[in-house]
């Protein structure tokens, strides 16, 4: 193989996985980044989700034991 | 980049579910200038009480788009020449920050007004009778996308794991941590699929994996991914999105 065609082969290689590399699911969350897309506020993080679930969880968590309860006795 | 209005990013469509959704949002506007009327006087801010009160016309709108949605009315479906590709991801994070789930070791969890709350395995869910849909994703954002999805009608698996089916709300977990939360007439609608596959492969996981519920009638924030679990109760949960002021509803 000619030196040329060894650097072009490399670019392309290294490209690709570049590419791959930025679509490859799995990558740590950074929590405290802007969030992506339009329905956002300016301030609003990616830990804002995060938050939001665990508050919301502590909320619904008794009403739903309640109401399982409240159905097993009828 | 152009900023696009619902109206022009779907012009050419679907003229049929275009109206529906117009006449729907006339409606939620002319609702919503009532709630303007009442602001008359007050400075547009972030306020407490400002907040509530628009929430409060929301929940109202939510209701009256309750007594307008039709149970028995589908939303159009398209032929395999219509999908779009490729189809778009979105989230709030990028596309290479989806959460990946171990579909080794996921269990579906139930909770509230459910007579039988069983963890689901994925095998046990993939052997349900299975359905395909091929609709419109509608985003809020102003854009939309056809894609094909497949899974078990969501009414069924509410019958298979008696789920009260007279209680208001049912509500999603997921492994994103978004949480939504949707009407019980929409879950029994018979478009609505607990889906498990997007063009008749395996979810893959920016679309879901290892399961989305697929509702063409509501616009795409609605469509919860990656879902864990799953309960059904009279208290209203609200949502992520739904709890910043997006309309709850958001349907036809």
């Amino acid at each position: 193989m000619k030196p040329l065609e060894a650097i072009a082969l490399a670019a392309i290689l290294v490209a690709g996985t570049d590419a791959w590399a930025a679509d490859t699911p799995g990558k740590p969350m950074k929590m405290d980044e802007p969030m992506h897309g339009e329905m956002k506020k300016g301030s609003m993080k990616k830990g804002d989700v995060k938050k939001a679930a665990k508050k919301k969880e502590r909320e619904m968590k008794p009403i739903l034991e309640r109401e399982a309860a409240g159905a097993a006795k009828k | 980049m152009k900023k696009r209005t619902m109206a022009t990013s779907l012009a050419g469509h679907s003229p049929t579910l275009i109206r529906s959704i117009e006449r729907r949002l006339f409606l939620k506007q002319g609702l919503s200038l009532g709630a303007l009327a009442l602001l008359s006087g007050c400075e547009l801010t972030d306020d407490q009480g400002v907040q509530s009160l628009l929430m409060g016309m929301s929940r109202w709108n939510d209701r009256v788009q309750g007594w307008l949605f039709n149970p028995n009315k589908l939303a159009p479906e398209y032929p395999e020449s219509a999908i779009t590709q490729p189809f778009p991801f979105n989230a709030y994070y990028g596309e290479d920050e989806v959460r990946l789930v171990d579909g080794a070791s996921y269990k579906l969890e139930l909770s509230g007004l459910i007579r039988e709350k069983k963890p689901w395995t994925l095998p046990e869910l993939y052997a349900l009778p299975q359905t395909s849909q091929i609709t419109r994703h509608i985003c809020i954002e102003g854009w939309s996308a056809i894609g094909k999805w497949s899974g078990v009608r969501f009414s069924d698996f509410l019958a298979r794991i008696g789920a009260d089916t007279t209680a208001k709300y049912i509500g999603f977990e997921c492994a994103d941590d978004y949480t939504t939360s949707i009407d019980m007439p929409t879950a029994l609608h018979p478009q609505t699929l607990l889906t498990f596959r997007f063009a008749d492969q395996i979810l893959p996981p920016k679309y879901g994996f290892p399961m989305k519920l697929r509702m063409p009638t509501k616009l795409g924030f609605k469509n919860p991914k990656h879902i864990m679990s799953v309960f059904v109760s009279n208290e209203y949960p609200g949502g992520y999105w739904e709890d910043q002021g997006y309309n709850w509803f958001s349907g036809s």
